[in-house]
């Protein structure tokens, strides 16, 4: 079954495209942090720099093997419901399950692996250049060299495989099952995440200003309210839909799809949400704090600027990963559609107005993960402003945000409505056949 | 875009509903190239039914997307309802299409996430024109579905599935509907249903259909039946009965065998 999983891989390289980026940008961001540990671990390392590399590395560490977990996840269920034929083709062919999971997780261990290979040279230059700025914000001495050793080349490829090896094994499995209803899981998950939410935003309380880990509770609070969202999403969107205004043929067309698709647009408005979320809070609360030391008087500690950096990197990540998670999803999903198009054009629909309805549905998609992203972000930003500040507004909020929904809005539509084009450009006749 | 045909009366509609003149379609690049309609000139009178039949691979499929707009020949004029279908964008012919042609396929092509009658409606919508809800639930009573008209396509038998789209055909008022194999993918019972409504959206709301078919069976329901072979034509029965239709059909490749 390897064999056959290398040789559909060989014919085929641009369907893995996306898996191996995800795997790549993954293990590459893994190595260079970890690359910290073996460098803060040569001998002659002086204690406080061998922390402040320590405590990067393992932040962002934990924070990187659940991205690429997510990243790796989302590709490969793309990719493996769009070879559903395939699949049903193999298993028709006298496949058995246990040989199609084979087939997939060797194909993405195969991709993975290749993936980490490809991301040591770049993860080289990148640990290299982190602990140039780590050494010129002064928080490790400017004597310390770097080194990449066995800790990052080793936590890099085996973090990459084991989670793409993980996230096939779950992909393949929920291919291979027939549908069923999952409602009850779900549901369970979703309030959960939002009481443990809730619970941690509300602990923030507990901390006093100058606590060092004051943002940790209402960041994690935050992440936790915009996982329970996005898996409330559905049911959230259909209230919405019901209420939308929309006329014309392409509204109708937009409110109409998406009141039948909203389990599957979930997928797509998890990423939105969490970006919008991660990256406001992050950078509000950083916006937050900063003000507050200037307002102190006193110049920042070492501790305080490694927070700001590994804040900075941490939103850094997210953003790309959550990019990288909706376009691909988003893509899947737009291409997905083109026999939909195709049956919309044949019952009269020109492509301008099939771009419409998907430029609507993007709108629609883009102001829903807009809205709950920034409720779970308020969430954790509110309780840290008042209790880092006296205020209960952040100050210089506004900014930040409409910048982070620009990067929304414009990462939603742009993908969609590309993929639309391009879906257009077959005639109709042969995108209807050609699913079928 | 599209020049209307010198007319005899000025409003009213033209005498034939579809005439296509020297229309033909190449694929493929020079060498494979596959000529798939060879110089075919057809003209159909309004009101009327007709098969067009042929073996796999005569045109029979080509021609009825040239002749529907939904592919473009590579020389030759096709007019419909006395209007001629010229170039443009995708945009100008299903504009075109829209009051003119309504089309009933073998996958039927129902939108998934539109109710029996949301799809019914959906070309109106489209064009922007006006929905009456009243006649929309008189359509679908006639085909048979008054009842269903809160279901989902999925909920629905082949068959029924098929009378959606013979409604969805009908809601515009159309002056030709195309039906590419609108009986492949049924049952006998089911067929024969859905080819009593062809003929009666002649015989009572005065359409012109145009059916291609490769069955015997569906094709006795029309009019007359145009053969194709070779993408060209081979010759027309009218009146046919299931064996006369058989039996030329069979002989088709024999004709062209002996240069006819």
């Amino acid at each position: 079954m390897l064999a056959l999983a290398l040789r559909s891989m060989r014919k085929r390289p641009g369907r893995f495209a996306a898996t191996l980026l995800s795997a790549f940008l993954g293990a590459a961001i893994i190595m260079t942090f970890n690359s910290m540990h073996d460098t803060a671990g040569q001998p002659g390392v002086d204690s406080v720099s061998a922390e402040s590399l320590s405590t990067a590395a393992s932040v962002v560490g934990g924070y990187g093997t659940l991205l690429v977990f997510f990243a790796v996840a989302s590709t490969l269920t793309v990719n493996v419901r769009q070879r559903s034929a395939e699949i049903e083709l193999l298993r028709c062919s006298g496949a058995t399950p246990a040989q199609i999971k084979r087939m997939v997780v060797g194909e993405s261990v195969a991709v993975a692996l290749v993936g980490a290979v490809l991301a040591i040279g770049p993860a080289m230059l990148g640990g290299r250049a982190l602990l140039h700025i780590f050494q010129d914000s002064g928080q490790v001495q400017r004597s310390v060299d770097y080194s990449f050793g066995p800790i990052a080349l080793l936590s890099g490829i085996d973090i990459t495989v084991l989670a793409a090896a993980g996230a096939a094994f779950m992909a393949v499995r929920r291919a291979t099952r027939r549908r069923q209803p999952r409602g009850g899981a779900r549901k369970f998950f979703a309030y959960a995440a939002l009481a443990v939410g809730v619970a941690a935003v509300c602990s923030t309380f507990a901390f006093s200003a100058r606590d060092a880990a004051l943002m940790a509770p209402p960041v994690y609070g935050a992440i936790l309210l915009s996982v329970g969202f996005a898996l409330l999403s559905p049911r959230l969107l259909k209230g919405l839909l019901d209420r939308l205004p929309l006329s014309g043929p392409s509204g109708y067309l937009a409110v109409r799809n998406m009141r039948r698709r909203t389990d599957e647009l979930s997928g797509v408005l998890m990423p939105l949400i969490l970006f919008t979320c991660m990256a406001t809070a992050t950078l509000s609360m950083q916006a937050v704090e900063n003000d507050a030391i200037d307002a102190s008087g006193v110049p920042k500690s070492i501790d305080a600027k490694n927070l700001e950096t590994l804040n900075l990197v941490v939103v850094g990540i997210i953003v790309v990963f959550s990019c990288i998670m909706l376009i691909n999803s988003l893509y899947a999903a737009t291409t997905y559609r083109g026999r939909e198009f195709g049956q919309q054009r044949l019952a009269g629909a020109t492509p301008g107005q099939v771009l419409a309805m998907v430029g609507a549905e993007g709108v629609i998609l883009t102001v829903t993960g807009v809205f709950f992203g920034t409720l779970a972000g308020l969430a954790g930003i509110l309780p840290f402003t008042l209790v880092r500040t006296d205020g209960t507004w952040p100050g210089q909020g506004l900014g930040i945000w409409l910048t982070i929904v620009a990067v929304a809005a414009a990462v939603t539509l742009g993908t969609s409505l590309i993929t639309a084009r391009r879906a257009l450009r077959t005639p109709a006749v042969a995108a209807v056949t050609l699913a079928a | 875009m599209f020049r209307r045909a010198r007319r005899t009366h000025e409003s009213g509609p033209a005498p034939e509903a579809l005439r296509l003149v020297k229309v033909s379609k190449t694929f493929g690049a020079e060498e494979s190239a596959v000529t798939a309609l060879d110089g075919v000139t057809l003209s159909l009178a309004r009101g009327s039914f007709t098969a067009v039949m042929g073996p796999s691979g005569s045109g029979k499929s080509t021609l009825l997307q040239c002749a529907a707009g939904l592919d473009r020949p590579d020389s030759g004029i096709v007019m419909v309802d006395g209007a001629e279908m010229t170039g443009g964008g995708e945009a100008e012919l299903t504009k075109f299409r829209r009051s003119r042609i309504g089309f009933v396929f073998q996958q039927y092509n129902l939108l998934p996430t539109l109710t029996v009658a949301q799809n019914t409606v959906l070309p109106l919508r489209l064009a922007r024109r006006r929905v009456d809800r009243g006649r929309v639930r008189e359509i679908l009573t006639a085909v048979g579905l008054g009842d269903r008209l809160g279901h989902l396509p999925d909920q629905l038998s082949g068959g029924q599935r098929q009378r959606v789209a013979i409604a969805r055909a009908l809601v515009t008022e159309p002056r030709v509907i195309f039906a590419d194999e609108p009986t492949g993918a049924l049952d006998t019972r089911s067929a024969r249903d859905v080819l009593r409504l062809l003929q009666e959206a002649v015989r009572v709301h005065g359409r012109t259909v145009v059916m291609v078919t490769h069955d015997p069976v569906a094709a006795s329901y029309a009019d007359s039946v145009v053969f194709l072979a070779d993408g060209r034509l081979a010759g027309e029965l009218h009146a046919p009965t299931v064996d006369a239709v058989a039996e030329r059909l069979a002989h088709l490749g024999d004709d062209a065998l002996m240069g006819v």
